[in-house]
């Protein structure tokens, strides 16, 4: 049984997510004055969290017990888990929707294309989303961008944070809600604030800081999304031995999956694109190699479709292969400009 | 040592950049050619790369506060002769422009070096990280031009398997060099590039590496030389076009004599890609005393 059916209120539950906390068994050792600091709520409310827990706990037992193993789930909890937790948008409607919502968390995604198709674009855009708070629809949780290739400008993001307060203060006029305490909450350089990032310059850098990602977000377990511009850059150098390459990488994937199974966010691979030359002909495929498809759990490819942008799900357990047109604006990733005609003149 | 995360707001809120000179095409890209990332300039021949270069080396020497990166520059040619007249010329104008901020010639503050080959440049790159922590100038280096990179690349490879495999490694292990030294140092990177043809008008689908409807050069398709692989070692792409255009002003005379057709060249400056712009572009003429934008 996991938090999201205790009852408890609301805001109450989001906290208790986005501090990492999804599974009554996760709060099962906690003090309340523990639980206290790190959702950040008075210790009496903390108390009576861990009470109903405790209490829904006991419940399970009672019900069949299913946890016959420490840590194992059934598929039925596993289903309500997964349609409790929310996604992550990517601000482009069309995108969401083959998306299924946006990006997963406790899921790889690789998203892969030419240079200029607006992966960083993407990989910017969710490291600002992933803060919408959670009254908003969001997760209120914290970014890590991983920059290999130097494609991260500040000015960028702080220009689609901008948008993106401003478009939550937009549909906040229409709802009518009290926006106030909100607004103090968010400003653009907050969510700069709340974006890690790291500069990576080489192979070996890259895996060690891997391997210390588990370790940095379990001391910043507000951490939802993981972002890595471009997995591939320093992986096209330097390597003669590519079955050491193969087994870095594939290290690295392990590692990646592990992180998003075990804090419950989301990670996203961007990857470049290369010609594979199969029976005669060239074909553009993703970089890396055929073992590494394996990696990911989704895979979405962006192309260019005439002029306009598009998006392809490639590889996905849980979604049909589908593609959907986005744009990149001053905003950030948004519905593509010609589909919203279509809709006017419908 | 533990990675530790760079906090954003420690920063300046925008990269630094590199003016070209001119207050037009600094608005086109933002304020110039970023630091701490390489730009592409890709053209065809005699559409103004070099001019731009060379420009870019006189103005990066500007303060801060002109825009400019108060740095010396180094320049890397790999075609020759170095225009080292055409350097001097657009010195001497520079110079008048801004009497105050220089008492020395500007050229003694850009120090060119020639390379003959894609191994050769490797080579030098070590050399030239001990050169960047140790400049022997007053002013910082705070600019790399390499005119061109492809001139290193297109004659030496054969089109064999092996051959372009051994190619796109160089190329990575190049840019994840001068990346590492940007980095480090706070440089702008620019490489210049040339075009091939475009063969198949809408390329294999998918294969279209930006958007490539804008790229006319002299009434041809164009799309830089060196293909995907060195597509992705660079984060941003500038493209200078050149196209002739018929003036229509002379009418009265194409009756009499039909050769008398004027014609103009009109150069633009295009941002193909680039993570912090937008897709645009700015016209520009190349006079005497250097590159210009145009309304």
């Amino acid at each position: 049984m996991e938090v999201g059916r205790l009852p408890i209120s609301a805001s109450q539950r989001g906290k208790l997510i986005s501090a990492g906390y999804t599974t009554l068994s996760s709060l099962s050792s906690l003090s309340p004055s523990v639980l206290a600091r790190e959702v950040n709520v008075s210790d009496t409310e903390a108390a009576q969290i861990l009470k109903v827990a405790s209490h829904g706990s006991r419940l399970d037992g009672s019900e069949g017990g299913c946890a016959t193993i420490n840590g194992a789930q059934t598929a039925w909890d596993m289903l309500h888990e997964e349609e409790m937790f929310p996604r992550i948008t990517t601000s482009c409607v069309d995108l969401d929707n083959i998306l299924g919502g946006g990006i997963n968390c406790k899921e790889v995604t690789e998203i892969g294309g030419v240079p200029g198709i607006g992966k960083t674009q993407l990989g910017i855009q969710l490291a600002v989303n992933v803060q919408i708070p959670v009254d908003y629809g969001g997760l209120g949780g914290k970014a890590i961008y991983i920059d290999t290739e130097g494609s991260f400008m500040v000015e960028r993001a702080l220009q689609i944070a901008e948008a993106c307060i401003e478009d939550m203060s937009e549909s906040d006029g229409l709802l009518r809600k009290d926006f106030k305490a909100c607004q103090l909450k968010m400003h653009p350089n907050n969510i700069l604030e709340n974006l890690f990032y790291f500069r990576v310059c080489s192979y070996t850098e890259q895996i060690a800081l891997t391997n210390y990602l588990e370790k940095f977000i379990s001391e910043h377990k507000d951490v939802k999304i993981v972002i890595v511009d471009s997995v591939t850059f320093h992986f096209r150098q330097d390597f003669d031995d590519m079955a050491l390459r193969t087994r870095l990488l594939s290290g690295m994937a392990l590692k990646l999956m592990k992180l998003a199974k075990v804090f419950s966010l989301a990670v996203v691979l961007l990857n470049q694109v290369t010609n594979k030359y199969t029976e005669g002909s060239f074909q553009l495929t993703l970089a890396l190699g055929d073992s590494w498809s394996h990696s990911c759990t989704n895979r979405v490819i962006l192309y260019w479709n005439g002029n306009e942008r598009y998006a392809y799900i490639d590889k996905s357990p849980s979604l049909r292969s589908a593609s959907a047109p986005y744009s990149v604006t001053s905003k950030g990733i948004r519905n593509s400009a010609s589909n919203c005609k279509r809709i006017k003149m419908m | 040592m533990t990675p530790a995360p760079e906090n954003l707001l420690h920063r300046p809120l925008t990269t630094p950049k590199c003016t070209l000179g001119c207050p037009l095409l600094d608005r086109c890209l933002a304020g110039g050619f970023p630091c701490n990332s390489i730009t592409e300039l890709f053209a065809e021949s005699g559409c103004g790369k070099t001019q731009l270069c060379l420009q870019l080396a006189l103005s990066a020497q500007l303060p801060v506060s002109l825009g400019g990166l108060s740095g010396s520059s180094l320049y890397i040619h790999t075609e020759f002769p170095f225009p080292s007249r055409r350097l001097h010329q657009l010195s001497h104008a520079f110079r008048s422009t801004y009497p105050a901020i220089f008492k020395t010639d500007p050229c003694d503050s850009i120090f060119v070096h020639a390379v003959h080959s894609a191994d050769q440049l490797l080579d030098i790159l070590p050399k030239m990280e001990s050169f960047l922590s140790d400049p022997k100038t007053h002013l910082p280096v705070k600019l790399i031009v390499i005119d061109s990179i492809a001139a290193l690349f297109r004659s030496e490879f054969e089109n064999s398997p092996v051959e372009l495999k051994r190619r796109s490694s160089l190329f990575f292990k190049i840019s994840g060099k001068l990346k590492l030294l940007a980095k480090r140092f706070g440089l702008a990177v620019v490489v210049t590039n040339q075009v091939v043809d475009l063969i198949v008008p809408e390329g294999i689908n998918g294969m279209r590496i930006g958007n490539l409807a804008c790229l006319y050069s002299s009434g041809r398709r164009v799309c830089p030389a060196l293909g995907l692989a060195w597509a992705n070692c660079v984060n941003s792409r500038l493209f200078l076009s050149r196209n002739e255009e018929v003036e229509k002003e002379e009418k009265g005379l194409v009756d009499v004599d039909a050769n008398r057709v004027c014609t103009r060249t009109r150069r633009r400056l295009h941002v193909v890609f680039a993570p912090h712009l937008p897709e645009g572009s700015c016209e520009l003429v190349i006079t005497r005393e250097g590159v210009f934008g145009v309304e």
